[in-house]
């Protein structure tokens, strides 16, 4: 089964939305036969992904808008979160872990989608930035046996 | 995210529930534990047993509150911590700062007798 978008979200950068992105990722999760595992560390992610596109991102301004994609193959989840800031260096993010960061409250994101997701990638793009995360599953992600993503 | 609160020898037990995924719940939280410390509790456990997932918002909560607690000369004691949030404790490093119990009574009975 070829990769495939199941579900599209557009969010004002105001974080009281924040609730209504984790009630997408809920409802496009019912179709899927996944552990509640793999389910939750797909929705912090997302959670992540969508906080630090309206913080860092877009500023929290609510005339700028936040993008969720949601895209699943048999043989894994791909999440692609897009702002319309004007993108940063990942590598810049200061390591939450070190000492003198440990009691911010702030700062653990990409630190901990990096934990919880596969594989992710910062993509800079005209008007914004996108950063696509990917999570495998452990079997065929509709419960089947196709493991096929060509 | 929904809080309970009850008090039990001097300690104010915090029970949370939900997912602590940050947005205005993590601000009246935070304003909930400033009431709190301003009414004059000291001695403070989080309940996370009923915790779905956490976020590093949901972390900057405890960490706030953290903060809020000692800057007041109080304490903070973590029960029922989750496997999922521990992971999360163990990748931040944050397990070095947060004192954890598997149950609310072990850090009840942590806390000296009579301060």
């Amino acid at each position: 089964m070829p990769l495939k978008k199941v579900g599209e979200l557009s969010v004002p950068s105001t974080l009281d939305h924040l609730a209504d992105v984790d009630q997408f990722t809920e409802g496009l999760f019912r179709n899927l036969a996944l552990p509640r595992e793999i389910l939750d560390d797909v929705a912090i992610s997302i959670s992540e992904a969508v906080n630090n596109a309206m913080v860092h991102g877009n500023k929290l301004d609510p005339a700028r808008k936040v993008l969720i994609r949601f895209y699943v193959c048999s043989r894994y989840l791909r999440l692609v979160v897009r702002d319309q800031g004007t993108g940063f260096q990942p590598e810049t993010v200061p390591d939450p872990r070190q000492e003198q960061n440990l009691l911010k409250t702030s700062g653990r994101g990409l630190l901990i989608m990096r934990h919880l997701m596969d594989r992710v990638t910062f993509q800079p793009r005209r008007g914004g930035m996108q950063i696509v995360m990917d999570k495998y599953c452990p079997q065929d992600c509709y419960g089947g046996t196709e493991r096929n993503c060509a | 995210m929904r809080v309970e609160t009850r008090e039990q020898d001097s300690v104010l037990i915090l029970k949370i529930h939900g997912k602590m995924m940050g947005g205005p719940e993590a601000t009246t939280f935070q304003e909930t534990i400033k009431q709190h410390v301003a009414e004059g509790y000291r001695k403070f456990i989080f309940d996370l047993g009923e915790v779905d997932w956490m976020n590093s918002s949901g972390l900057g909560s405890l960490i706030g509150g953290l903060t809020t607690i000692k800057n007041a000369g109080g304490e903070l004691k973590l029960a029922a911590v989750t496997e999922k949030i521990h992971s999360l404790f163990l990748i931040t490093k944050l397990v070095t700062i947060f004192e954890s119990y598997d149950t609310v009574d072990e850090a009840l009975n942590s806390f000296p007798a009579g301060k």
